[in-house]
């Protein structure tokens, strides 16, 4: 499973990306079962319209299909996949 | 120290209520289920009080007297906002200095409101301004909730506490102003130049803090913001967009000075914290070119064209330029500032005259 993170927005404006390859990974399943859980909260949400101020703005892509959240709208599941994607992730 | 606490709906995860809304049993599925319908609500009540601007409550207890009321949280490293209240108006420093700055902070800003432009708090009748600190944990951001000023402690590897620069305070609590006055949608050149009012602010409230005249001032917006290790100054320079940072890991600061190098993209809300760069110099040119304090002459005529009501809430730059063009004329005719205003705008590619037919 492949999951993309790109984070935009935020007070500095600056983009981040990050990539993690849950194959042959010990934690594989760990992976799997928070991306699909950040990712049921993500659906039926289409991209954010209107995003708060300075707010970080996510685009989540696992195994090809991409969904979006924002701050301060994150379910605990999206912050922690998207917290551990940009650190762990190259 | 390991509390054992009774099982709260408030305190359980998102993702187990909603796993629990699922459940077939109705004893677990009806309260989760209402617990996510009410966080959903105010979810939603924040999101369309930063879309439509926010309804007008009852008189602030500051309404009367033009006195702050500041109510500084600590979100604990969580993102339940706001927080534990740790410090109320009027209270002794606290022994947190994120605390206590972010206290100071609200202050300096709502001062140069009040001395500058007369305005009361955020929403010019008093408004209690509300801030929590230590959100999330290594969280390298700030924001404005639509209600409230949000600000993380940085990853200590590229960000700081981002209470550490006065500016990044008063540019928070600036987004407030704006949401309560010309209301400018966060997207677009609309969004750059609600990032811009802030920017503009927020480099206000040093200079006041500071008591600098535009020469004097540095014009950075979050100097002291980033990690040793980053090479770069600030986040943004408003004397020389595109100048601020250049280093391996941020890249280089991408904003443009003028209209020559405008950037279209559709990251970053259509580049609001890029284009921003435009109308930061156009302002900078301005009050660098009348002198003094940049606040007194070049602050007022943002602030009147801020609060003039004749801009629609997606205005382009030549929109806002004419905007500002209109207010330097009502306040100050066909004077100094008026014409350094127009050479201003020149100077950054933005027209000033009306060339096309209003949509």
């Amino acid at each position: 499973m492949l999951i993309q993170v790109v984070r935009t927005g935020g007070f500095a404006g600056i983009e981040r990306r990050a990539e993690i390859d849950t194959s042959g990974r010990p934690d594989a399943h760990e992976w799997h079962a928070l991306a699909g859980e950040a990712a049921a909260a993500g659906r039926g949400l289409r991209m954010p319209g209107a995003a708060i101020p300075d707010g970080f703005s996510y685009e989540i892509t696992v195994d090809g299909q991409t969904f979006h959240c924002a701050e301060p709208q994150l379910s605990d599941a999206q912050r922690e996949l998207i917290s551990r994607v940009l650190k762990e992730g190259a | 120290m390991e509390a054992i606490h009774p099982v709260f709906c408030t305190i359980v995860p998102p993702h187990v209520l909603d796993k629990l809304a699922r459940a077939e049993d109705p004893a677990l599925a009806g309260p989760a289920r209402r617990t996510l319908e009410a966080d959903a609500q105010q979810r939603t009540h924040r999101r369309l009080t930063t879309v439509i601007g926010a309804p007008s409550l009852a008189p602030s207890p500051g309404a009367a007297d033009n006195k702050v009321h500041r109510l500084i949280h600590d979100a604990q490293h969580k993102t339940d906002l706001p927080g534990k209240v740790v410090r109320k108006e009027g209270a002794e420093p606290f022994k947190d200095a994120t605390v206590n700055r972010a206290y100071a902070g609200l202050g300096a800003t709502f001062e140069l409101l009040l001395k500058a432009f007369g305005r009361n708090s955020i929403d010019g009748e008093g408004m209690p301004l509300i801030a929590s600190v230590h959100f999330d944990r290594d969280y390298g951001n700030a924001f404005w909730d639509g209600e409230q000023m949000v600000f993380g402690d940085g990853d200590g590897e590229i960000f700081l506490d981002f209470t550490l620069p006065v500016d990044v305070m008063g540019h928070e609590l600036a987004h407030g102003v704006t949401q309560h006055t010309a209301n400018f949608s966060y997207f677009g050149q609309p969004g750059a130049l609600n990032e811009s009012m802030s920017d503009v602010i927020g480099s206000l409230v040093k200079q006041y803090v500071n008591d600098q005249t535009a020469a004097e001032a540095d014009w950075l917006i979050g100097q002291g913001l980033l990690a040793e290790r980053v090479q770069g100054v600030a986040l943004r320079s408003m004397k020389a967009p595109g100048t601020a940072y250049d280093d391996d890991v941020l890249g280089k600061d991408p904003q443009p000075a003028t209209m020559d190098d405008y950037v279209t993209t559709g990251r970053d809300n259509g580049g609001v914290h890029i284009n921003s760069g435009i109308p930061n110099h156009a302002f900078y040119l301005l009050a660098d070119a009348l002198g003094g304090k940049a606040w007194e002459r070049a602050g007022q005529i943002w602030y009147d064209t801020l609060t003039a009501g004749t801009l629609s809430t997606t205005p382009t730059f030549a929109d806002f330029a004419q905007a500002t063009v209109a207010a330097s004329r009502a306040r100050y005719h066909d004077g100094e500032e008026t014409q350094a205003l127009l050479k201003a705008w020149e100077q950054v590619g933005v027209p000033t005259t009306q060339k096309k037919a209003k949509l």
